[in-house]
């Protein structure tokens, strides 16, 4: 008996991780940053 | 060699560069991506799942070489006391370890139709497990030396270089011991893989390098806005007066 | 220039220490490395053989021709080698689909007293070489060559 097995499930689940996570770390990261040099301009302008 | 040693020259520089690494990336490794999925061909004898290739490799190198730069900016701070090396270093760790966890996921979910197991004990799997942990614990590290200030950074930065010691032994581990995972395909002028598969398989890789960079200049700029803020109000609260 | 010096200094005792702790961890990982291999090739088992009780693992190349399926249906027989031994294998239960003649193979289990290899588990190993499948008529060797070709 050979395993039959639908490899499509693992690839779409491999890409989603690689993709999904990759736009999810640049937007988080992006948005930290910006809120990060606003305080920043926010404390020189005072 | 210190001449980005001032932030605002850093700043300079890594403001239009952030956008210019990061939109040619994610248009390369998304173009790249879509021609792993859609165009590639099956391999002969894996099949379709053989396409999981375009995000484990470049999540294995991006691992690899996010602790490669964390030891090189490691280096720099403890030698030349480099005021952006231990910024640098802290920045790096981040996205190193992201892309360190998706190959390890990747790898999982391509080695149970290849291999038929979601995870073996094996020389390489373990050695780029223990790669997640040395991230994790540098990351608890590197944190808690900011928050002390003055010289704790100098801890940070012995366990970056010490650290760096599993990087050949991630990349050996499939030639010095037997293991369930296949040795490199790829190396220098020599390619066991069909060209079919290697084009998109360098494309993805430069487009997530790309990425990757732009991401660390993204954490650089955080944390030199972050210092930057609590100085401004350290000297507030000192009512002007500067403490050293 | 009076900064020189020390930072002289320190680059030579990193470079040191780094050296150092590459070569202990060079060492350490060659040390290891027959309890880091993940299994015995056919050729380390015929010259230790393991006690019959023990788990081990058993990998290396199907042999052509020798792959046999039993009369139940779901026992198979076939041959690992490394191309200096050959070690005869059994096992009962669902292959990988990547389980096939000519292939790698590292199979789960214990040895048997009569020298067969009885595994609980079968795990495939693939090679490093990525082949289209269009090319897939052709054999292992000619696909082999027209990669290299074409590269």
């Amino acid at each position: 008996m050979t395993e039959v097995l639908d490899p499509w499930p693992f690839v779409w689940a491999a890409y989603a991780l690689g993709a999904g996570g990759t736009l999810a770390l640049v937007g988080w990261c992006w948005q930290a940053m910006l809120r990060a040099e606003r305080r920043r301009d926010r404390l020189r302008e005072k | 060699m210190h001449r980005f040693a001032n932030p605002a020259r850093f700043l300079r520089l890594a403001r239009p560069l952030t956008p210019w690494l990061l939109v040619p990336g994610l248009v390369i490794a998304g173009a790249a991506l879509a021609w792993g999925l859609f165009v590639a061909p099956a391999d002969r004898l894996q099949g379709d799942s053989v396409r999981i290739v375009y995000i484990h490799v470049p999540a294995a190198w991006l691992g690899m070489a996010g602790w490669m730069a964390i030891a090189a900016a490691s280096l720099a701070e403890i030698v030349w006391r480099h005021p952006l090396a231990s910024v640098a270093a802290r920045a790096a760790a981040v996205p190193g370890a992201f892309y360190t966890a998706l190959c390890l996921l990747s790898g999982s979910l391509w080695g149970r139709p290849a291999w038929g197991s979601w995870w073996v004990w094996d020389g390489r799997l373990t050695s780029m497990l223990v790669l997640l942990f040395l991230y994790l614990g540098y990351l608890a590290l590197a944190d808690a030396a900011a928050r002390e200030g003055g010289g704790a950074s100098r801890v940070a930065a012995i366990f970056g270089l010490v650290g760096a010691v599993n990087i050949p032994i991630i990349h050996y581990s499939v030639l010095w011991w037997n293991s369930l995972h296949q040795p490199p395909s790829i190396g220098l002028g020599h390619s066991a893989m069909a060209p079919q598969f290697l084009v998109p398989l360098l494309a993805a890789t430069l487009g997530f390098t790309l990425i990757f960079a732009a991401l660390v200049l993204m954490r650089m700029r955080l944390l030199l806005a972050d210092a930057q803020s609590e100085a401004r109000l350290r000297r507030k609260a000192f009512g002007g007066s500067v403490p050293a | 220039m009076s900064a020189i010096k020390p930072r002289h200094q320190r680059l030579v005792l990193a470079g040191f220490a780094l050296a150092a702790l590459v070569a202990a961890g060079l060492l350490a990982a060659w040390a290891l490395r027959s309890q880091a291999s993940f299994f015995y090739l056919p050729a380390d088992m015929a010259a230790h053989p393991s006690a019959p009780d023990r788990e081990v693992r058993l990998g290396g190349m199907v042999e052509r021709g020798s792959l046999h399926q039993l009369a139940d249906g779901v026992t198979v027989r076939f041959i690992v080698t490394d191309g200096r031994a050959r070690i005869p294998v059994r096992f009962s239960g669902i292959r990988p689909a990547l389980f096939v003649e000519g292939s790698g193979v590292v199979a789960e289990g214990r040895r048997a007293g009569d020298g067969t290899f009885m595994a609980d588990n079968l795990l495939a190993k693939h090679d490093e070489h990525y082949v289209p499948r269009e090319m897939k008529d052709m054999t292992a060797d000619q696909a082999r060559k027209t990669v290299a070709a074409t590269k």
